[in-house]
């Protein structure tokens, strides 16, 4: 089809495509290579992970590594000197740190390496799957953005922004665009970096106060236990570690905190709770864990050989607490009355400094997950967080300053374009609504009350919502949409981007209300971008140069739009990245968010393209391609608000010819998944001097002398009708 | 009474069904000789007898025992520990109960090469040595294991138990299970029973276990130098007082009669020791010639105060202070060191009710059981209680050859017949009634054959105030047909009884290595072990592996090795045949269960070292030649392959 619409084309504007093309830059950002690149499965399970990661490249001047240490793991680098291996630092997978994900949901795998004095010596990307990266921004920005790193000291306080040297801070210039990547890459390199700095002795561990236990008599049940939350529950299921389910969960674990006076009599009895206490030293903890049911040991026997329980963990912030099988004592039974029955249980007792009952902490089941196709393994992490309640605390819980999830950060830090964002979608809506106001005070010559809205948004919407803020929806926005909705609904995914997050609920609103147009012919800034360009057109003199396609013609090439949309759906169920690549049909990224000139030049010469047909041929891409439209079309036929028509419009073809969307038919009905609601046919609906029934009736009253009464509703002058005189009079009166 | 159906119930389980005997075992005693001191039974004065003879069968338990976890899933714990003597094979075990499976050996008295006691240098110091350096015993016979307490209760920190061969006693830490401590006690011989205090004498605010107390049973000169051999009129005998924590003997006080069981009161003012031989007969006829004898009981702080005022002697190159406590020497109640109350005949256990209000002393020779209430012996000694056999506020008939009593804390005692091959269950406060003249009381509760002859008895917890009432160990001298016949040598057979019903029900036939005497059965809470030793306990620690290596003195030649799984510090050392030889060895794995071995083949050694344990010996290099020493507890994927050489050069 493309082919057909640029071989017209060719025609007419040959002289102005040749013009575009020519301003182009032949691409400067090769595909990202780590896009979603299937790395070695001993990558994240072998002891020897430098096998199978470029240790070296983050690590300059590293000639041996040792396997994986520590918990959470990472690897020694050395160097020979004088025959002797000399510590040079450290090497860690992020993945085997934190599971952070970024902007597409899942982690982007980083290999990390820092010196012995904390600095980070390289950061290197191993995968991700961020769409962004793959087709807009070019892998050097992210390249740029951890080279920043480099030198940087694990302790500071390395955030995404300004430096502010008052607060001890250190800025990082994100990448325009990848807000949510960077975030996120900036929570893996400090949680990562911090995690080993804090096990090798770089940093020292935070001292958190310790907890005052408020004294209480109760004597709680188990249930009142699970109730006031200092009895926690952590269930892994069979399929989150790529198992069989066999009704069975994988882990059902109960667990709590020991030390607090009443939970630990509670579970333990007074003789068990005194005699455990008498083994604690001085802010030493201990915990109390049984498992009622599952397919696995939650102990293991790692502890057997090498001492190390290797399946649960503590974390309180970034602090992880392991437990030695020294750090294990039986525990003989739960007290508290009814307890269900359990067939593994521990007490772990928390040795490491720093560790408080007073704050939040996190149960850590460290699991594998088995691919089943593979059958390789790989961590797979689950916790529960654990917090005493106020009531077993003196002076209640203290108060912690949780850092923000990385979608709430980005919402803070764009509050004021959030905030315009909606006072714009606001004032749009609202003159949307006023439409018959602003129509009926417009003519077929001066429609600028309506235009002067429409105008405003589509100049807002290509420069502040399009260039500036890059929240172009997308169809692939949709597609994930429906892979939520059909598997996991995550919403920090979708709330990550606060514009378009508050667009698309502006969408489907505005969409169920409306119809589609008021997004697609308002709002969307490619869309905005496309007729701006055909009107511009028009006002330079090119109008002779400007087409619509025969009608018989456009009724049957609109189609394509759906199956553009319903393929991309189709595939995006065998392979999301492909489905995103393939979405590339809309030139949204390189018009918007990359920028026509630093594209490769198959995606540039595509939206350029685009766009210079769009110059000559109203919307072409609209009409045609767009997918996203296409998805939109499908529920505006359930839209709540309509245009208005009158009998006449049946044989009356007026507005038909006026429409620049072709969406009234021959018959006169509006294709309302084809309408841009640019109300040109509603101005003329009232108009006495240009719509046929209205004119007709304005002339036979001329003649008549009959008064011209207001227009009514429905499009009419109000008739006049003869009445007799005591009824006149009362309604004179 | 009925005589007809022993043979049949012999041979049953079913509990209680079989009618008591009394005449019937007297036939059979005839035979053993034991006739003679059955003469005074008084068969007139049984009335008892007929109330279980008439017994119906038992109803069935209605907890059965099921709850009690008598038969733990794989990887489920007992809930009990049961802490056993081991007779003459002179150690002590540890069992988890109520499985009965023996989780540990703890060699104390006698030589166990698996562990190297008796082999190391550090369990030699702890045995004895003679002036050459080897061991002075290699025999013991532990009888009596009892915990040490705290507010009546154990407190799992040590547990006391005598060699009655040589007259020892040994302490096993309760954290470690093993035996740190061992005192030979001067001028004694037949060292029967021990019990530890439970609350201070002097000082009643120390509320927990600082004295053991130790009968001796037979009678020697004094000292026994040669003197007075001829002359057992001359003979003597000693109950000791020994501190719990040094372990050192504090005194020993000289009384009339042969000790056997000890027993200590909860408010910590009386110990008491059962006796027989009053008369001081050498020939056992002479020995159970009266009717009565006597429980013996001691007022710790007046012997210890009389210890403060010098009135004390000491004995040939004992430096224990003896104080005199024979009756001639204590008349006045009231500035006595000792009382005796009466107790028919050739009595054994002495049990104190975990109420703390009485003593119970078995007849053995007499079918009685003895209930002495120790407020009444106190106004005695206070001088508030004209006649001491006031004291005694029950004394009555619960079958033949009564021998150890324990509680189930519901007021009824358990008592083993050893006769009879029976337990009674009988109601102390029935029995008070009963002596007291109501002759409607009904004190026995219930009777159930064991299997057979049964000696000493303890239920869970049931020697403190904590006593819990689940079930009972009884310790059976006989097996006889109970166990796959293995020749000659049967084991014993301890069984297990439900004690929670009204009906006692048999649950268990464990076999045992001859000859558990005594048992504890401690609350699994009350014990609280070491997973790894310290490093620094040991004051030839190598800490370091850097400081292995081979150190010359003359001919004294030490080794310094660490292991750490799969290898030794030293791959080899070399030593020159005429050495002598101490090899150190410091387990430095510091993973719980990581133990190593040592062997070194020809020289007869080996031992065993914990994580974070250190360990030596010393032995003269007399064989030259290559010794390869291994590991021989296994440690590891490559324990096969820890070894070492021992060069032994010409």
């Amino acid at each position: 089809m493309r082919f057909d619409l640029l071989s017209r084309l060719r025609h007419r504007g040959t002289a102005l495509l040749a013009a575009t093309l020519a301003g182009l830059a032949m691409s400067s950002g090769a595909l990202a290579d780590t896009y979603e690149v299937k790395l070695p499965p001993e990558l994240s399970s072998s002891p020897k992970m430098c096998d199978y990661a470029p240790c070296k490249d983050v690590m300059p001047g590293a000639t041996s590594f040792s396997e994986r240490k520590g918990q959470p793991p990472f690897v020694e680098a050395y160097k020979d000197e004088a025959g002797q291996k000399k510590l040079l630092g450290y090497v860690m997978l992020s993945t085997d740190i934190t599971d952070t994900p970024a902007y597409s949901g899942k982690p982007v795998v980083t290999l990390i390496g820092m010196d012995t004095t904390g600095r980070f010596t390289g950061v290197k990307i191993l995968k991700h799957s961020e769409p962004i990266l793959l087709l807009g921004i070019p892998e050097s920005a992210l390249i740029k953005f951890n080279n920043q790193y480099l030198g940087q000291f694990v302790g500071d306080n390395i955030e995404i922004g300004k430096s502010r040297s008052e607060e001890h801070l250190i800025g990082l210039d994100a990448i325009t665009g990848a807000t949510v990547t960077v975030i996120a890459q900036n929570q893996v390199m400090m949680t990562s970096g911090s995690a080993v700095a804090k096990q090798v002795g770089i940093l020292k561990p935070v001292i958190r106060p310790q907890a005052k236990f408020a004294a209480t008599t109760a004597a709680p049940t188990w249930a009142q236990l699970v109730e006031d939350g200092s009895v926690q529950r952590l269930v892994v299921k069979a399929e989150e570690v790529g198992l069989k389910s066999d009704g069975r969960p994988y882990m059902d674990l109960w667990f709590g905190y020991l030390n607090q006076p009443t939970i630990g009599q509670a579970i333990l009895g007074k003789d068990g709770y005194a005699g455990l206490m008498a083994r604690l030293k001085e802010g030493e903890h201990a915990i109390f864990i049984i498992k009622t049911a599952g397919m696995d040991s939650f102990k293991g026997s790692g502890f057997v050989r090498g001492g190390i329980y290797d399946r649960v963990q503590v974390r309180q912030d970034s602090d992880s607490f392991t437990f030695r099988d020294l750090d294990y004592v039986n525990l003989w039974g739960v007290s508290a009355a009814g307890s269900p029955a359990f067939d593994e249980s521990a007490i772990f007792i928390i040795r490491g400094k720093g560790f408080s009952g007073a704050f939040p902490w996190k149960l850590v089941f460290l699991g594998n997950k088995i691919d089943k196709e593979t059958s390789t393994k790989t961590f797979a992490n689950f916790d529960k967080e654990y917090w005493l309640d106020a009531k077993y605390l003196e002076g209640g819980r203290p108060v912690v300053i949780k850092p923000d999830p990385t979608w709430l950060k980005v919402w803070k830090e764009r509050a004021l374009e959030i905030g315009g964002f909606i006072a714009f979608l606001l004032v749009i809506a609202a003159a949307y609504a006023s439409r018959d106001a602003l129509v009926r005070r417009s003519s077929r010559h001066n429609k600028w009350p309506v235009n002067v809205f429409k105008y405003t948004g589509w100049v807002v919407s290509i420069g502040f919502v399009g260039f500036y803020a890059m929240a172009q929806p997308s169809i692939t926005q949709v597609l994930t949409w429906f892979h939520s909705l059909l598997f996991q609904w995550k919403w920090e995914l979708f709330l990550s981007d606060p514009l378009i997050f508050v667009f698309w609920i502006f969408i489907i609103l505005s969409t169920f209300l409306w119809g589609r147009g008021l997004f697609c012919g308002w709002l969307c800034p490619f869309g905005s971008l496309s007729e701006l360009l055909y009107k511009i057109g028009g006002a330079i003199g090119l109008k002779r140069f400007q087409f619509h396609l025969p009608q018989a013609v456009h009724d049957k090439l609109k189609w394509v739009k759906y199956a553009v949309f319903f393929g991309l759906l189709a595939v995006s169920f065998f392979s999301m990245g492909l489905a995103e690549k393939l979405a590339e049909v809309e030139p949204f990224k390189t018009t918007f968010l990359v920028g026509i000139t630093n594209r490769s030049w198959p995606y540039s010469l595509f939206a350029a393209g685009l766009l210079g047909l769009a110059i000559f041929m109203e919307r072409p891409f609209c009409k045609y391609l767009c997918p996203l439209g296409a998805a939109l079309a499908m529920p505006t036929t359930f839209r709540w608000f309509g245009l208005r028509r009158k009998d006449e419009c049946t044989s009356c073809k007026a507005c038909a010819k006026g429409c620049g969307s072709l969406a009234i038919d021959t018959k006169g009905n509006i294709d309302q998944r084809e309408c841009m609601l640019c109300l040109d046919c509603m101005v003329l609906y009232y108009d006495d001097h240009a719509c046929p029934p209205l004119a007709q009736e304005r002339k036979r009253r001329d003649k008549a002398g009959q008064p011209l009464t207001p227009i009514n509703g429905k499009g009419y002058f109000i008739p006049i009708h003869p009445v007799p005189a005591d009824t006149k009079k009362g309604a004179a009166a | 009474m009925s005589t007809d159906d022993i043979k049949h119930d012999d041979q049953t389980l079913v509990p209680g069904r079989r009618k008591f005997l009394n005449t019937a075992a007297l036939a059979g005693l005839a035979g053993a000789g034991l006739s003679v001191g059955l003469s005074s039974c008084k068969q007139e004065a049984a009335p008892t007898a007929a109330a279980p003879a008439a017994a119906p069968a038992p109803a069935a338990h209605t907890a059965g025992a099921g709850d009690l976890n008598l038969h733990p899933a794989p990887g489920q714990l007992d809930t009990y520990y049961g802490v056993w003597s081991g007779g003459h094979s002179g150690e002590v075990r540890v069992l988890g109960l109520p499985s009965g499976r023996e989780i540990k050996r703890v060699p104390t008295f006698n030589i166990d090469c698996m562990s190297g006691w008796g082999i190391t240098n550090e369990s030699k110091a702890i045995i004895g040595t003679k002036a050459d350096g080897s061991l002075k015993y290699k025999t013991g016979d532990t009888h009596h294991i009892h915990g040490s307490y705290v507010d009546g209760t154990y407190d799992g920190k040590y547990f006391f138990v005598n060699d009655k061969i040589h007259g020892r006693i040994a302490r096993v830490r309760g954290d470690i299970f093993e035996c740190d401590k061992i005192t030979e006690i001067p001028n004694i011989q037949g060292f029967h029973g021990i019990f530890p205090d439970k609350r201070d004498p002097v000082d009643q605010s120390i509320n927990r276990t600082t004295r053991v107390f130790c009968g001796n049973e037979f009678h020697i000169p004094h000292p026994n130098d040669g003197r007075d051999m001829d002359d057992p009129t001359k003979y003597k005998t000693l109950f000791t007082c020994v501190d719990a924590e040094t372990m050192e003997v504090r005194w020993q006080c000289r009384v009339d009669g042969n000790m056997d069981l000890v027993a200590t009161s909860y408010n910590g003012r009386l110990a008491a020791a059962n006796q027989y031989n009053v008369e001081g007969g050498a020939h056992y006829e002479d020995m159970m010639s009266a009717e009565k004898d006597a429980c013996v009981f001691f007022d710790v702080a007046r012997i210890e105060q009389a210890i403060k005022d010098g009135k004390f002697v000491t004995i040939g190159d004992s430096k224990v202070p003896v104080v005199d406590g024979t009756k001639d020497a204590n008349k006045d109640p009231k500035t006595a060191l000792t009382c005796y109350v009466p107790v028919p005949k050739n009595p054994h256990g002495v049990n104190a009710s975990p109420d703390g209000k009485y003593f119970i002393c078995s007849g053995k020779l007499s079918p009685t059981a003895t209930v002495i209430e120790l407020t009444k012996v106190e106004e005695f000694l206070d001088g508030k209680l004209d006649d001491l056999n006031k004291s005694i506020v029950a004394e009555v008939e619960i079958g033949l050859g009564p021998l150890h009593t324990t509680y189930d804390g519901r007021g009824n005692a358990f008592t083993t017949l050893f006769l009879d091959s029976q337990i009674v269950k009988w109601n102390i406060d029935a029995a008070i009634k009963f002596h007291a003249g109501d002759k409607a009381a009904k004190y026995v509760v219930d009777r159930i054959d064991v299997h057979y002859q049964p000696g000493h008895i303890s239920a869970d917890m049931g020697e403190t105030k904590e006593a819990g009432g689940q079930f009972l160990a009884v310790g059976c001298k006989f097996s006889k047909d109970r166990f796959l016949p293995v020749g000659p040598l049967h084991p014993e057979n301890e069984q297990l009884i439900d004690i929670r019903g009204e009906k006692m029900v048999m649950l268990a036939d464990h076999p045992v290595y001859p000859e558990p005497h005594d048992f504890v059965i401690v609350k699994r809470e009350k014990i609280k072990t070491r997973q790894v030793f310290n490093v620094d306990d040991f004051p030839l620690a190598i800490k370091d592996p850097k400081d292995s290596g081979v150190f010359r003195t003359g001919n004294k030649v030490t080794v310094k090795l660490v292991s750490q799984a799969p290898a030794y510090s030293l791959r080899e050392f070399k030593v020159k045949k005429g050495d002598e030889v101490t090899l150190i060895l410091t387990n430095l794995d510091k993973v719980e269960d990581l133990t190593h071995g040592f062997a070194i083949p020809k020289y007869d050694i080996n031992f065993i070292v914990n994580p974070q344990e250190t360990k030596s010996v010393t032995f003269k290099a007399d064989k030259p030649g290559v010794y390869w020493c291994y590991c021989t507890h296994f440690c590891h994927a490559l324990h096969l392959e820890m070894r070492t050489r021992m060069i032994v050069e010409k």
